[in-house]
């Protein structure tokens, strides 16, 4: 392989975005090739001060009640004849500013429904899951212990579930540890550890299963996030993240591993 | 019956708030114009919600939304900012040399780790020109596959893989310079 093609592909190398064969082959190209190792490495040092040092803003807590306002506000204006089109000059409907303290009730009712659980749509384990990790999304709902020592976490979550989930010392994998909480997952007391991988946070969660069969890995994608499955030990796991679903792919591997 | 489309999409785009915020505030670059545009972009997402219709990523369909946004809320110049031009010319305004990574500096591990200073990456970041910025953002921060970025940029996934690898050696090329530059006054001061 010729230098330029090499340097070419070391980006969607990085990037995870190379095929098995492809990835073969360059990898022999830049063990052979001190140039090419060098602009790897410069590459991934740079992946890496990107991923951990470049400011993560998260939205500022008043402004979920300013949309869930607005969208109140526009919801029964909907019907056709009222329906302006995008591209209004002030980002705050005009009313907002008289009607502030009953819009924003109006907001908190809004954002309730994201604590207290979902209308029982979703009634499967797949949307409790989802519910779990959503409802752990938001302010000061993430964990109820939070340490990045596991001798911490394990007796925490012994002393208050049957199950708990694997909690192990996965940094060195590129998932530390952040804590553990007890959630309700369709009517049950489940224990939830927490990881964490870059930005992303992932909840893992275990439950006695009453089918004592072991199950491989099974991948699903709803609503933007990613989940995946899998039963040992008559216990059924579950890692839901936004992660993308290679990586968490790779930290069900190492949990299940450690497991 | 409008109570549950409006808490359906709240469920589905309430908890992308962090990621749809992050890409605004990268845009924007203030939090005043971050949360104006954000604001327009979920109100334009519940407008069009009907049209999304539990599509495979809502996260990929938000986020597209919130660039979308922040491009009409350019060209009708609600922005402070200088911001570029959105079409593929703008690839050539940035100087060739800048664009090319070049030989691997001798430096084993190169200047990148060793910044304690973080101040400096995010500086650099956002002096990127937008379109660089927005698909360096959509990759390390939201993690997202080419074929995702693809989407929300609305470009064929070779063109975000050329601004993706112009954008690293343009803050490869400019970390040297600057860090070069902060380092010549003071073996200067020592000098003298």
């Amino acid at each position: 392989m010729e230098c330029d093609r090499a340097s070419a592909l070391l980006h969607p190398l990085i990037d995870g975005e190379l095929g098995f064969v492809g990835r073969q082959r360059l990898l022999r190209h830049v063990a052979r090739c001190g140039g090419c190792a060098g602009r790897l490495s410069e590459l991934q040092a740079l992946q890496t001060a990107l991923r951990t040092k470049l400011q993560y803003h998260r939205a500022p807590p008043a402004l979920a009640a300013r949309i869930g306002a607005a969208i109140a506000h526009e919801s029964p204006s909907l019907a056709p004849a009222r329906r302006r089109l995008f591209g209004r000059r002030s980002g705050v409907p005009a009313g907002f500013g008289l009607a502030g303290g009953l819009v924003g009730a109006a907001a908190g009712v809004a954002l309730t429904l994201l604590v207290t659980g979902t209308p029982s749509r979703q009634s499967d384990a797949v949307g409790a899951v989802l519910d779990s990790h959503v409802r752990s999304l938001l302010p000061n709902h993430l964990t109820d212990v939070v340490t990045s020592d596991r001798h911490t976490v394990k007796p925490w979550l012994s002393s208050r579930v049957d199950v708990s989930p694997p909690v192990r010392d996965l940094a060195d994998e590129g998932f530390p540890l952040i804590g553990g909480r007890v959630d309700y997952v369709d009517g049950h007391q489940v224990g939830v550890v927490v990881y964490r991988h870059d930005r992303h946070i992932i909840n893992l969660l275990a439950w006695s299963s009453p089918s004592k069969a072991e199950e491989g890995l099974k991948t699903l994608s709803r609503q933007g996030f990613n989940l995946m499955t899998w039963r040992k030990g008559g216990v059924t796991f579950w890692a839901v993240s936004d992660l993308e679903a290679a990586e968490l792919r790779k930290f069900a591997l190492a949990v299940a591993a450690a497991s | 019956m409008q109570d549950d489309r409006r808490r359906r999409f709240e469920l589905l785009a309430l908890p992308h708030l962090d990621a749809a915020y992050n890409l605004a505030r990268w845009l924007a670059g203030n939090s005043a114009d971050a949360e104006d545009v954000l604001q327009d972009a979920y109100l334009r997402a519940f407008r069009y919600f009907d049209a999304f219709r539990g599509g495979p990523d809502i996260r990929v369909w938000l986020l597209s939304i919130v660039r979308n946004t922040f491009l009409s809320w350019v060209k009708e110049n609600r922005s402070s900012r200088l911001v570029f031009v959105p079409d593929d010319h703008g690839t050539e305004a940035a100087e060739p040399a800048e664009t090319m990574w070049g030989e691997a500096s001798r430096d084993p591990e190169s200047l990148m780790l060793r910044a304690a200073d973080s101040g400096m990456l995010n500086r650099l970041v956002e002096d990127l020109p937008t379109e660089y910025r927005e698909v360096l953002l959509l990759r390390e921060v939201e993690e997202m596959s080419y074929r995702d970025i693809s989407s929300v940029v609305g470009v064929p996934i070779g063109t975000v893989m050329s601004r993706l690898a112009r954008s690293r050696a343009m803050l490869r090329h400019r970390w040297h310079a600057q860090s070069a530059k902060e380092a010549s006054p003071k073996e200067n001061r020592h000098g003298v």
